[in-house]
């Protein structure tokens, strides 16, 4: 192992820690749930994904396996976040500091405009 | 260097533990129902990182299979359980 790769392996660990110390500060610190995805949704994507290409660099045998794992972190991450912050929306989860809305206006004409709204489709 | 990375992986380990209790107390005083789950979402990928640490640490390739199964395994679960919440049922 040469210096450049295990120079390459030290970074990689030190951004992805940092990510998922940032991210677990956000999960506290934020207001409310919205805010709090947005930050905790860079823990999967960046931290891991990170660590995982580390172990991909460290150890060439396993490196068809780590890479399969950061294309799953990558897919996995972001539709997590979005089927979480649907179930916030549908639940009625309001949004702190929020200075207006425009999703609820929207379905306010929508029913407005067609007197019986047809049921949601299952998503 | 070699000294230099191993120290630096256990510093890791050890930070990654700690942010795994953080977030294990997040569960417990979350606001809502979704804020709870995506605090046990985020649980689950500080695991992750944990394996992928101890991987790195003890060298031997059989943690890359553990992690897989974790990731794939709470993908599924998370979203089951965030149609569950929205939906009020689960299919």
């Amino acid at each position: 192992m040469t210096v450049v790769v295990q120079l390459l392996i030290l970074i990689l660990v030190l951004i992805g820690t940092s990510f998922s110390i940032l991210g677990v500060l956000g999960l506290i610190r934020l207001p409310d749930v919205y805010a709090r995805l947005h930050a905790a949704g860079k823990v999967g994507v960046f931290g891991a994904a990170l660590l995982a290409a580390a172990v991909a660099l460290s150890a060439p045998s396993t490196a068809s396996k780590a890479l399969i794992l950061v294309a799953l972190l990558v897919i996995a991450g972001p539709v997590v976040s979005h089927a979480l912050a649907s179930a916030a929306n549908r639940l009625g989860i309001p949004v702190k500091h929020a200075l207006r809305d425009d999703l609820a206006e929207a379905r306010r004409q929508l029913s407005s405009a067609q007197p019986n709204p047809p049921p949601d489709s299952p998503c | 260097m070699e000294e230099i990375l191993g120290a630096v992986f256990v510093i890791a380990l050890v930070a990654h533990l700690l942010l795994l209790g953080v977030a294990a107390w997040r569960v417990l005083r979350g606001e809502n129902a979704v804020d709870r789950l995506l605090s046990v979402e985020l649980v689950s990928v500080l695991a992750l990182c944990v394996v992928l640490l101890t991987t790195l640490i003890t060298g031997q390739s059989i943690y890359v299979d553990v992690a897989l199964g974790l990731a794939a395994l709470s993908f599924i679960g998370t979203l089951a359980l965030a149609k569950y919440l929205a939906d009020q049922r689960m299919f």
